[in-house]
């Protein structure tokens, strides 16, 4: 059995079915995209995943069947990052990172000397130790969504799902938070799993690519093992008329 | 400050007690009369810790509540404590009588108390524990509230019932005793320091429902219990005070504008400046006319300056 596993995943809101069992596994140290157009089901499926939403079917995260746990012990095994960060400012950035211990220590527990020292580790991991003091809601969009990855790296749970993280960002965030999300996926040898809107930002980071349509996988791209001319076949199943272009082993999609 | 506000509203009153008095009473001098001491035991003191613990309440639970339901209008009327404790009061004058000080208390303490479970119970039909739900109910349980005590108040005796309902929506200081204040002290203390144990759970449901349940927060459970524990806290209060308003809505921008911050420690500066309000309004109600005034006009003619203030000088930095 794999690291993480999705069997026969069904989500309906009433009578509408948006994900009609969808099956996939990631591994650990894997960073994969959920990709496909507007209402195909890609963040439908993040939400089931960490119980936002109510579904059918199974989520397995080193063996253990996640669906039946509650939001604590759920969290301990999966973390998520969301498009654009809620989090409000009045509060200091050590603080919005400190929420990651949140599913390890007790309700009426607080995060100690060690935790916090655990904190500005993971700062300083992702780049962001002289932030540590600044109002979180100063930050920009950008710089949130770093703080938010250190809180996930605290939040130390084997598996981190992310829908579109990058959705608000410039080109060059982009790139920058996304580097450092695949940075952690493979030094931690975490399960990634995240939504994309931009394939050559998948196809530039992610190990394997699942492509929606309809609510259902339409296929699976390993872009290791994965030559361009089969890659532009298996995207023309969601994208329509496109090319895939290699530069230097960096592939580049381009609508004809 | 509180404490300077809190010797002066000792020291005021139709009987002066003076600060060398209030020295001598705590150091136990025999030089204070009888008199002095029976006024600053049965009246100044329950009084003046009664204004103190008001505020606090109200200025913690009107944070908690601007926190959780991430509205910067709530207060503790929003989920219908204040409706529920105002209907309950009017029951209780309506049905036994205007001066059976102890059938209000209870009757206004269960009102605010039945109101959120009412609002609890509407939650859970509805199948939906979004904040929005929750706000909802709330309008439904204060508006409900508001048709029976309109009601009530159409059919009450003029002369006295009708009186006694309004006096006491208007909230006043003047009937504390040391028997009041110690039926409800345990409740109030169940209710801040249950608070005071979950802020941390408080300042994470600053957060959307989904963010709250990725980090691990058990929504429902920590919801219900902070709204149990803020009720007790606001309803144990208001049942002997009547309604305060204002201080619960108020408290908690002033305390946001000098802290610049809106976590654990908003929620507990919220307090204190919910007690500095509230405390200088009974001062003010008891001196500056021959008569008691109500104290929902002096804690309305307080907080508005103080928030105009702080809004000015604040503008810079606010986030």
């Amino acid at each position: 059995m794999s690291f993480f596993e999705i069997k026969d995943l069904h989500v309906s809101y009433g009578s509408n079915e948006i994900v009609k069992g969808v099956s996939f596994a990631i591994e650990q140290g894997q960073f994969c995209a959920l990709l496909g157009l507007n209402g195909s089901g890609k963040t439908t499926i993040l939400h089931a995943i960490c119980g936002f939403i109510p579904m059918t079917g199974s989520v397995v995260v080193d063996d253990q069947d996640c669906t039946r746990l509650n939001e604590k012990k759920r969290a301990q095994m999966v973390s998520f990052i969301a498009q654009v960060c809620g989090l409000q400012g009045g509060r200091s950035v050590l603080d919005a990172v400190l929420m990651g211990f949140n599913p390890r220590i007790g309700v009426l527990s607080f995060p100690g000397d060690k935790e916090k020292e655990i904190s500005r580790q993971a700062l300083r991991e992702i780049g962001c130790a002289d932030w540590e003091d600044r109002d979180f809601g100063t930050l920009s969009q950008g710089q949130k969504q770093l703080v938010i990855i250190a809180r996930c790296i605290v939040q130390n749970s084997p598996v981190m799902l992310m829908d579109e993280p990058d959705s608000a960002l410039d080109f060059v965030n982009k790139h920058v938070v996304m580097e450092k999300i695949s940075n952690v996926i493979k030094e931690r040898n975490k399960g990634g799993l995240i939504t994309l809107h931009d394939p050559n930002f998948a196809m530039e980071y992610c190990d394997k690519l699942f492509l929606l349509k309809d609510g259902l996988l339409a296929s699976s791209i390993d872009m290791h093992n994965t030559d361009e001319t089969e890659i532009k076949k298996k995207m023309s199943i969601i994208y329509g008329d496109i090319d895939i272009i290699n530069h230097n082993n960096h592939y580049l999609m381009l609508r004809k | 400050m509180v404490l300077i506000i809190a010797v002066v509203s000792i020291c005021n009153g139709k009987y002066s007690i003076s600060v060398n008095d209030i020295f001598n009473i705590i150091t136990n001098n025999s030089e204070v009369s009888s008199l002095t001491k029976n006024v600053f035991f049965t009246l100044r003191l329950p009084r003046t810790f009664m204004a103190i613990i008001s505020g606090v309440a109200l200025g913690m639970a009107g944070c908690v509540y601007q926190i959780i339901f991430k509205n910067p209008l709530a207060s503790p009327d929003i989920i219908g404590i204040a409706g529920g404790a105002n209907l309950g009061a009017a029951i209780s004058i309506v049905a036994f009588s205007s001066s059976a000080m102890a059938a209000i208390t209870t009757g206004s303490f269960w009102g605010g108390l039945l109101a959120v479970l009412g609002v609890m119970a509407m939650v859970k039909a509805t199948h939906s524990h979004s904040t929005a739900t929750y706000v909802l109910a709330g309008i439904v349980i204060n508006a409900m509230s508001k048709a029976l005590i309109m009601t009530l108040k159409y059919f009450a005796d003029s002369e006295n019932e009708l009186a006694a309902i309004e006096y006491w929506e208007m909230g006043s200081f003047g009937n504390i005793t040391s028997s009041k204040l110690l039926s409800i002290l345990p409740f109030f203390l169940v209710g801040l320091i249950g608070l005071i144990l979950l802020r941390r759970q408080i300042e994470l449901m600053s957060m959307s429902d989904n963010e709250c349940k990725a980090l691990g927060v058990r929504i429902r459970p920590i919801r219900i219990s902070i709204l149990v524990l803020s009720t007790l806290m606001v309803s144990s209060v208001v049942s002997v005070t009547g309604l305060v308003s204002f201080a619960g809505l108020i408290a908690p921008h002033i305390a946001r504008l000098i802290l610049k911050r809106n976590n654990a420690t908003t929620m507990m500066l919220s307090g204190v400046v919910g007690s500095f309000v509230v405390l200088s309004a009974d001062v003010l109600a008891r001196t500056i006319y021959s008569a008691e005034l109500p104290i929902s006009i002096l804690t309305t003619v307080i907080g508005v300056p103080l928030l105009v203030y702080f809004m000015v000088t604040a503008k810079k930095d606010r986030f």
